[in-house]
């Protein structure tokens, strides 16, 4: 049920990137795109088990997997600065394309 | 060597950093750091036996450092270091030389790393390094091509890394190695990532408009090197595991026979030259084992056709045809040509004869249909007038200038192009009578075919697939392809 949910959100993300026409749009639907992945990654380190991995009184429980969480926390901070650097661009664009339509701008930038 | 290999990884983002606090020694540290690479390529040349470096522990980095390797990262260096000296006099910040900086590094990252993980690092680095090297003119056509490559790249990776989860799923490791026993869609989505971010077949076809709208010296620097970053991790994991190997080789056929089909009726040259990068790309995936050298001449000619194509006249090839080329640019313009036609004394001739053959019987057509497009679309450099005098003092002194500005450019000329003779030190075997005449057949077939069909030939293609949405729409159906071939693939293979 939760894999359905996070591929659900992942597909939502990459039909919006396609069909929403703003950029900035655009943009989103790439992010939410990403957070359905960093949840899919979420989702299978906790098969082995909910506990955070470390060291306490309690024995016998299921811990989750740190590496997938490790692993994405890195994807989580190159996705934010990939967004930042687009969203500066974007804003440099919207100056001489108030609307921010991505065929037009496509449409006036390619020779 | 591991402790080498490791300050030699780190030392490009050491230097990015040091350029921009020192941004009187740019060009000198971008420099130095080209050579320490040219240096180390060498010394892994010589290795007897791969080295494999494992970081951490068992869930650490994990590094392979062979021969395949030397050979993009000698193409790295070389390049970087033409495209520093062609800078030279240029007014660059130090901002350009620390993005090449960084650049230069993360693309080294790629060609050692074993690990599905330390791969996507490696590549966001390159993605963003390259953006802003691609948007450095701060116009709004150089920013929105830069979004777009960030763009596609950035949605390849989020498929790529849902590919390298499901592959931890199986396997408790990020590892190459794991790709064998795996599930189909894990190969298939991280193949999708890879594909793109390469530049092949039709997702690559973001490559063209990147390409052809960068500054000349980015161009050189994207074509040369960075789709290699793609292609790499392609040829080690095709020479991993065999399954794979045979959608590779298809891959790399249909991607030549795309490429060349485009370049040839293409009538822009930077756009020629780009379209044809896809192909050549199709080339070294198509025989895997001897990527590496083709890898090493395409790089090397094609950066320095990049660099000539900067400092002829126009760029349209009907009116560069009116327009007669100083004979010195027509000189060199005419060995990279050569090259990478496949002429005899030029590596590129080598390269050809070692991937022909390397090729399996069913490739063998396409691969030669692809060579003669390569000959009929280099034909037209080939070809172009030229002259020796020039004419009125007007011109003379506007020669002078122009040669002031170009003295970086005959410097870089002659990293690349010697770079290409001397690279025929690695298969000085190919030059048997046998070899020899092929390769001259498919250019004379070629120039013959260009003066009798395709110099008259006036088709626009559509560039309906290189529009933003289609590039992400098309992402989606080869993920479905790939998914069917890997699938069918196992089926029989079991």
């Amino acid at each position: 049920m939760l894999e359905a949910c996070v591929f659900a959100t992942i597909l939502c993300g990459f039909l919006g990137i396609i069909l929403k026409q703003n950029l900035v749009m655009k943009i989103i639907s790439m992010d939410i795109m990403s957070t359905g992945v960093i949840a899919y990654y979420i989702l299978i380190a906790s098969r082995s088990g909910l506990f955070t991995p470390i060291v306490g009184n309690k024995e016998n429980v299921g811990y989750a997997d740190p590496v997938p969480q490790a692993v994405i926390l890195t994807a989580i901070v190159i996705g934010f600065s990939i967004q930042a650097l687009m969203l500066v661009g974007v804003m440099k664009l919207a100056k001489n394309n108030p609307t921010l339509e991505a065929s037009a701008i496509e449409q006036n930038n390619t020779p | 060597m591991t402790n080498v290999t490791i300050a030699w990884l780190i030392l490009p983002f050491l230097i990015g950093f040091v350029v921009y606090l020192v941004p009187k020694l740019d060009r000198i540290l971008a420099l130095g750091m080209a050579l320490v690479s040219l240096a180390y390529a060498v010394q892994i040349f010589l290795l007897a036996s791969p080295l494999n470096i494992q970081l951490l522990d068992s869930f650490g980095v994990s590094l392979i450092v062979d021969r395949l390797s030397s050979f993009f990262i000698l193409t790295n260096a070389l390049v970087t270091a033409a495209v520093v000296i062609y800078c030279w006099q240029t007014e660059k910040t130090a901002f350009f030389y620390m993005q090449i900086a960084m650049l230069h590094g993360s693309v080294n990252a790629t060609f050692i790393c074993a690990d599905f993980i330390s791969l996507y690092v490696a590549l966001e680095v390159i993605s963003i390094a390259a953006f802003l090297l691609i948007a450095y003119p701060r116009t709004d056509r150089s920013i929105w091509v830069g979004l777009r490559y960030l763009f596609i790249s950035n949605v390849a990776m989020l498929f790529y890394l849902m590919g390298a989860i499901l592959l931890y799923q199986a396997h408790h490791s990020f590892n190459y190695a794991g790709l064998r026993g795996s599930p189909t869609e894990a190969i298939a989505l991280i193949f999708l990532g890879l594909l793109v971010k390469g530049g092949i077949f039709i997702p690559g076809l973001w490559l063209p408009l990147t390409h052809s709208e960068s500054e000349t010296p980015v161009s050189a620097m994207l074509s040369g090197v960075v789709v290699k970053a793609g292609v790499f991790p392609l040829l080690r994991c095709a020479l991993l595991l065999e399954e794979i190997d045979p959608i590779v080789r298809l891959f790399g056929v249909c991607t030549a026979l795309l490429g060349v089909g485009f370049a040839v009726l293409e009538k822009d040259t930077k756009r020629m030259l780009a379209f044809h990068t896809i192909s050549q790309l199709g080339f070294v995936l198509a025989a895997p084992v001897v990527g590496g050298f083709y890898a090493l001449t395409h790089g090397l000619v094609k950066s320095a056709l990049f660099l000539i194509a900067g400092v002829l006249p126009s760029r349209n090839f009907k009116q560069l045809q009116h327009q007669p080329i100083d004979s010195k640019i027509w000189v060199v313009l005419v060995i990279a040509s050569f090259s990478i036609s496949g002429f005899p004394l030029l590596s590129g001739f080598g390269a050809k004869v070692l991937s022909s053959k390397n090729f399996l019987p069913w490739q063998i057509i396409g691969m030669n249909i692809a060579a003669l497009g390569t000959a009929i679309s280099f034909a037209k450099f080939i070809f172009l007038p030229r002259q020796k005098s020039i004419l009125n003092r007007d011109e003379i002194v506007k020669q002078d200038e122009k040669k002031k500005i170009q003295s970086g450019f005959w410097w870089a000329m002659v990293i690349l192009l010697g770079g290409l003779v001397g690279a025929n030190i690695f298969y000085y075997q190919a030059y048997t009578l046998q070899n020899t005449i092929k390769p001259l057949i498919t250019i004379i077939l070629g120039w013959l075919a260009y003066f009798f069909i395709f110099k008259k030939l006036a088709i626009k293609l559509p560039r309906n697939f290189e529009k933003f949405d289609s590039l992400i729409g098309t992402m989606s159906l080869i993920l479905i392809l790939l998914f069917w071939m890997l699938w069918a693939q196992f089926q029989f293979s079991t």
